[in-house]
């Protein structure tokens, strides 16, 4: 396939696809964000997740029921704070919610998936201040004042990372259940060492599994993004 | 045969929706959120065998947030073709006199995970909480786990009739097949050679774990399910339902892996409607991994007894197999065991005994015959040609199935396959004329195994339209698991239509708006749903060449449903792997350093994926040859190492490169020549490394999966 053919596909997607526009400032958030307290909250929308942004379009789509809440309201609770994708969310989350849960299930960012809730497969794994961590394995409530990172915010600006793109070019995505937990290994990885080798690859992406068992052509990806042409 | 690439055809493409799949973007069943929408948990039987005396439901009932509990008493469905499938999806009349049904909630309960519950709330919490309160008082039976104690005449009986499973006539009979005479071949034979091999029950273990997502418009049931084939799912799902297949949507976008463990539909779909109905409320039944791993399938595993007649020069005069399959305590899939055929001999007998243990159902894994016979007669023909003193890849060349008069193959390039494969690899340099001759603690040695697979073309639909404005849609009802059926389909369009694939849509995974397609198994959607796409587009260029491009809102229709024959020839795909292992004698530690896999899968339509089905295919097979086993406790019945971790599946780390090289040949059938890929990596992987260990340490492993204490155990 010639190239100008595959960019040409490329931006059609990407024009489909983008609403980056929405977003908004850090002081935005900050200030709509105080004006609601979890009794109002509780009481007023019923919802269980107040974000103090505007979310993307799927999440305001998929809020829990409204009456959830007077059936199971005696669930402890706590108030936190998460920057997810750069967007600062204040709410009150259930103690027993995994940041999985958190994530796909009231912030509506369902890109990073479930495959084993267990630890085994990686398939959750966002990254933490940085550092890879299985999101089924990690209470939301330990990520209060911490800054999550998904792979819907790998994209800046309608761009993919380079990271992306080489997954795509490489066709390191089968099925592509997986694919979410390897990009973000993958992108703590470049982060910390820029030109990795390929046995290095493996193992920083040990912890997650791809049963397609596409492992040869991830690795390939993550090589021809750092341009370090294996070793 | 010269094969060029063509305008579209032949080049590596990416994904058409490679975007989705590296963004998050990909909807997946269980990423889908209906307003009101209740979560559903399913309680399973923790005793292998046993009667329910009573279930306790009101605690759960009772439970704030808890909208209906369901079980045998309150719900039953026949699920599948009763005993003969929960599967066998294409044979309804099974289903009509089956002895042995299978039903959504069974009492009594014949193997640790089988369903008796489901519990539909509010949140998925409250789901598991209320599925805990469950009260079940058992009467616990006696239960066998071993298929070889399983016919034994005092074994406990899972089935009043005995453990042996029937046939498809209700009839215990073996599977099997006879050439020639074998009692001929075997005087004929101046050596005679008998062994047993034995492989494991390995879970498929996709990425996704099972959901499935229904409510109710009226009489008419939505359901969101990832499955191979929506049109089979819908129309398994009509029949156990007892409704119209038009009363059924199923709908499938992007799916989180298959390799067969997602064929057709399953009765978490029956559950799900079930509950939806009930509760008038969409409801999301959502498996946990545990749940997945042993509420639905894995690979049979198999005891194979081999007989084998001889002549001096390595000339195979008779082979003769006798083989148990373990299927758990239903027959989703035959249990068949496959392999011999691919050798020419003359005289062959096999017999296969299908039978029913108290373990978890076993049923389509890639390939679901092969691999497992593949590893037994290729390992003991192995074994043969050295005890001849005949290099393996000479006695492969003597022995395999060649075309005949009589017997003609569309293309044949097996032989193609194992000589240019053995030249690239560097079989004399790699290969050891005497096994495990390596002085040190890390032993070198390699291994080969050849096969072939069915590359047949079935009924299945596509519709094409264009518009006035040159936008080509196509509808095709597949759903894309993972070997990129959507892209294919699409460049098959573009390349037929004389048009660029950016040109051509795609509308697909939908029962309600895609015709009839085979479904993603048997490696069939290229050949047999590819070749749909191919007849439809060339009837739209025909008409767009008589009529004219569309004008206004006007728009040009073409379908095809064709049903191509090959005349009586074989059509097959061919390939030839040829491995180089490390054995570490000391740690038992079996590495893989060099895998080379030659493939004829005719035309290659996307060079890409198809490489990369190949390359993960045989990870899959070494993993099956070094790591995966279900083991299950002798005194509980209980499964041990239900998990990727406990199972040993491989991780990066442990996945070696894999080099692999497409002959391609155009036989003129299929959509431009394309035979089938996705299944045929896995065959021969596990033969072909046990073979390398032989050849390395001079121990010949007999029994899946080679772990370490076994090698240890091996080398003492």
């Amino acid at each position: 396939m010639n190239n100008s053919r595959r960019s040409g596909f490329m931006k059609q997607k990407r024009k489909n696809h983008g609403h980056s526009s929405s977003k908004k400032t850090a002081s935005d958030q900050q200030q709509e964000g105080n004006d609601v307290t979890r009794r109002e909250f509780l009481g007023g929308t019923g919802a269980t997740l107040v974000a103090a942004n505007t979310l993307p379009l799927r999440a305001q789509e998929t809020r829990e029921g409204v009456d959830i809440e007077p059936e199971v309201a005696d669930v402890p609770r706590t108030a936190i704070s998460i920057t997810v994708n750069g967007t600062e969310h204040r709410t009150e989350v259930e103690d027993r919610w995994t940041l999985n849960e958190f994530l796909r299930d009231h912030v509506g960012l369902t890109g990073s998936k479930i495959g084993c809730n267990r630890g085994e497969c990686g398939a959750c794994t966002v990254l933490m201040d940085g550092a890879p961590v299985y999101s089924c394995s990690t209470l939301a409530v330990w990520a209060d004042g911490h800054e999550i990172l998904t792979v819907e915010g790998l994209e800046e600006d309608g761009e993919l990372s380079t990271l992306q793109q080489a997954f795509m070019e490489h066709n390191a995505p089968q099925c592509g259940f997986c694919t979410p937990g390897q990009l973000m290994s993958a992108t703590a990885l470049l982060e910390n060492n820029p030109q990795p080798t390929a046995d290095e690859v493996r193992h920083a992406l040990a912890g997650n599994l791809c049963r397609c068992s596409n492992y040869n052509a991830i690795v390939e990806a993550v090589i021809a993004t750092a341009g370090t042409g294996g070793a | 045969m010269a094969v060029e690439p063509l305008n579209t055809v032949g080049h590596d493409i990416p994904r058409v929706d490679a975007y989705e799949r590296v963004t998050g973007r990909a909807t997946y069943t269980r990423d889908i959120k209906l307003p009101g929408m209740l979560y559903a948990r399913l309680l399973r039987s923790d005793v292998p065998h046993a009667h329910i005396r009573s279930i306790d439901t009101s605690k759960a009932e009772a439970l704030p947030g808890v909208r209906a509990v369901i079980t045998h008493e309150t719900h039953q469905l026949i699920y599948g073709s009763g005993s003969i499938s929960g599967g066998r999806q294409y044979n309804d009349s099974v289903k009509d006199i089956t002895k042995r049904l299978r039903h959504m909630f069974s009492n009594p309960v014949r193997f640790v995970g089988q369903p008796v519950a489901a519990v539909a709330a509010v949140n998925r919490h409250v789901a598991e909480e209320a599925i805990q309160l469950i009260e079940i008082d058992y009467e616990e039976l006696p239960f066998v786990l071993d298929p070889e104690e399983a016919l034994e005449s005092e074994a406990p009986a899972i089935w009043p009739d005995g453990n042996m499973a029937h046939d498809s006539q209700n009839r215990q009979e073996p599977i099997g097949s006879q050439l020639g005479d074998i009692e001929v071949g075997f005087q004929e034979a101046e050596q005679i050679f008998e062994d047993r091999y034995t492989t494991a029950f390995v879970q498929d273990a996709q990425m996704e774990p099972r959901s499935a997502l229904a409510h109710w418009e009226g009489d008419k049931l939505i359901l969101h399910t990832p499955t191979q084939g929506v049109s089979n799912c819908r129309h398994d799902n009509a029949r156990d339902l007892g409704i119209d297949d038009h009363q059924i949507q199923v709908i499938c976008k992007y799916m989180g892996g298959g390799f067969g463990d997602k064929n057709g539909s399953y009765y978490f779909d029956l559950i799900a409607a079930m509950l939806s109905k009930e509760t008038n409320a969409p409801v999301m039944v959502e498996l946990s991994r545990k749940d997945d791993w042993l509420g639905t399938h894995g690979r049979w595993h198999t005891v194979q007894d081999y007989k084998v007649g001889v002549r001096n020069d390595g000339t195979v005069t008779a082979i003769q197999m006798n083989a148990l399959s373990g299927m758990g305590p239903y027959l989703r899939r035959s249990g068949n065991i496959g392999g011999i055929d691919v050798y020419g001999c003359p005289n062959i007998d096999r017999k296969i005994y299908p039978v029913h243990t108290n373990r978890m159902v076993s049923g389509n894994f890639r390939a679901p015959q092969y691999p497992q016979g593949y590893f037994g007669i290729q390992s003991m023909m192995d074994d043969i040609s050295y005890k001849v003193g005949i290099d393996p890849v000479e006695f492969a060349l003597k022995n395999m199935r060649r075309p005949t008069e009589d017997e003609p193959f569309t293309t044949y390039t097996l032989d193609q396959c194992i000589e240019q494969g053995a030249e690239k690899f560097g079989w004399q340099n790699r290969w050891r004329p005497e096994p495990g001759s390596d002085s040190g603690t890390i032993k070198r040695g390699a291994g080969m195994g050849f096969m072939m697979f069915g590359s047949t073309i079935s009924p299945s639909s596509a519709i094409i339209r264009v518009d006035s404005g040159g936008r080509y849609t196509l509808f095709v009802g597949v759903t894309d698991i993972g070997p990129g059926a959507k892209t294919t389909m699409s460049l098959i369009a573009a390349e037929a239509l004389g048009v660029g694939l950016s040109e051509v849509d795609i509308v697909w995974g939908d029962t309600d708006r895609c015709p009839y397609s085979i479904g993603e198994s048997g490696s069939r959607t290229t050949t047999s749903t590819g070749n749909a796409v191919m007849q439809a587009a060339l009837d739209l260029k025909a008409q767009i060449a008589a009529k004219g491009m569309p004008v206004g809102e006007g728009v040009l229709i073409a379908s095809a449903t064709p049903n191509p024959s090959s005349d009586g020839r074989r059509r097959m795909c061919f390939g030839a792997h040829f491995v180089e292992v490390e054995v570490d004698t000391e740690l038992g530690h079996i590495g893989v350093s060099k895998y080379v896999a030659f493939h004829e899968s005719g035309r290659i339509l996307n060079p890409l994926p198809a490489r990369d089905q190949i390359r993960g295919a045989v990870q899959q097979g070494i993993g099956q040859a070094l790591h995966e086993e279900l083991l299950y406790d002798v005194r509980s019945g209980h499964p041990l190492n239900a998990g990727y971790y406990g199972a040993r599946h491989l991780t990066h780390v442990d996945a070696p490169e894999i080099e692999v090289t497409f002959i391609e040949t155009d036989d003129g059938l299929g959509p431009f020549g394309a035979k089938t890929v996705g299944e045929s990596g896995i065959i021969i992987a596990p033969a072909a490394v046990a073979n390398a260990i032989f050849n390395a340490t001079g121990r010949r492993m007999k029994d899946l999966p080679i772990t370490r204490d076994k090698m240890l155990g091996a080398l003492v």
